[in-house]
């Protein structure tokens, strides 16, 4: 990735006098019950982090983000270093959304490289010439953690800054996905490269064994310069995409990967229990 | 008929060009499949489970044709779909076998 430059479309200097990066407003994810979370939605330009293991629903949850912003007006980019985009359009559609359709109204681009493409730029951006072409408010990067294996751990953090910086320079907001194992059992860490520091909001996705089934978590760690909802909630992956649910009012230890009832609901159990005894 | 470099080519030699070998039509099937692929011509082999080599004489017709478009990104040469010239190839084709289908059924 390189500094902005002024031939493409969004940059820093465009934004100044388009207006693009007004203040107060938020980028909503569209999924209503998230964007109240959010205090309304993520803000304007930032970098968010989308942290989670395999199967948690970080595309969908992705996708949903820039479908959504299509239509709130705002185009997206979604770029994947893993699966290749058909598949990317088979699935969206399974959950009502036409992205080649979009595409063909310029609105939307799924783009598949490799990520030592992106690491390898120079003066000229894998990403210059669909920035102009679309003029993106949103972008998904699918995922940074692919970055990993094109650069040594010490660079990592680097690099991503680089990515990072590319972005907020040309007033993208962007949702960074990673790949994270280590939100289970007692830890807390996200990546142990220190990309945690480097966005503005972190949000967690969690598988977590209840009473012998497998539910999932979402909690948003961090959120610089807002306020936001610190409790986990219940999420279900449904037909039409993301749907996020009740907290997890019952029970605690759930990020710690132990979940148990609170004493008030074991007491109250008890209590459920002996009186139906003495019916 | 085409504009720019394409301009002598008629649509049946565009025709023919694209389904010249069996290697050119994995990469059309492939490109159209995944509008937004870029990547070099040895990740491009990859992708379509052949090698470098055995790609890269179909990969430079499909350049020359316009249908693929090459930049430099840092050290590498990258390749990509043109997607208005790709539109305009369909619709081109389109057009000629339509022309044939009538010509036959006349």
């Amino acid at each position: 990735m390189t500094a902005p430059r002024s031939k493409a479309g969004a940059s820093g200097f465009d934004q100044l006098f388009s207006g693009r990066a007004e203040e107060g407003l938020r980028v909503k994810t569209g999924i209503v019950e998230l964007d109240d979370m959010l205090r309304g939605g993520f803000m304007p330009g930032d970098a968010v982090m989308l942290a989670g293991s395999a199967g948690t629903g970080k595309t969908t949850l992705a996708l949903q983000y820039l479908v959504n912003g299509v239509k709130l007006g705002e185009p997206g980019i979604y770029v994947t270093f893993e699966e290749l985009p058909d598949q990317i359009y088979r699935d969206a559609k399974n959950l009502g959304w036409d992205l080649r359709k979009m595409e063909e109204a310029d609105k939307f681009r799924v783009i598949c490289t490799s990520p030592n493409l992106v690491l390898e730029s120079g003066d000229d951006s894998l990403l210059d010439e669909v920035l102009r072409d679309i003029q993106p408010r949103r972008i998904v990067i699918d995922s940074l953690s692919h970055l990993e294996m094109f650069v040594k751990k010490d660079d990592m953090r680097m690099e991503a800054y680089r990515v990072i910086r590319y972005l907020k320079t040309r007033g993208v907001s962007s949702v960074l996905l990673w790949e994270s194992p280590q939100i289970s059992g007692g830890s807390f860490s996200i990546t142990d490269v220190g990309l945690s520091f480097l966005v503005d909001c972190i949000v967690a996705l969690k598988p977590v064994e209840i009473e012998s089934s497998l539910r999932k978590a979402l909690v948003i760690l961090k959120m610089r310069g807002s306020d936001h909802d610190k409790r986990l909630r219940e999420f279900e992956i449904t037909s039409t995409g993301i749907k996020i649910e009740s907290t997890f009012s019952n029970y605690e230890g759930i990020i710690s990967g132990s979940p148990r009832k609170v004493a008030s609901e074991k007491f109250m159990e008890l209590f459920r229990g002996a009186s139906e005894k003495h019916k | 008929m085409f504009h720019g470099e394409q301009a002598e080519m008629s649509e049946q030699e565009i025709l023919s060009t694209l389904l010249a070998s069996e290697i050119r039509g994995d990469l059309l099937v492939l490109f159209h499949k995944n509008p937004g692929l870029i990547d070099t011509v040895d990740g491009i082999a990859r992708r379509i489970g052949r090698t470098t080599i055995a790609v890269i004489s179909d990969v430079r017709e499909l350049l020359q044709l316009g249908l693929l478009k090459q930049k430099r990104i840092g050290a590498s040469e990258i390749v990509y779909l043109d997607r208005a010239r790709d539109r305009e190839i369909l619709e081109s084709v389109a057009n000629h076998l339509k022309t044939v289908r009538i010509g036959r059924e006349k």
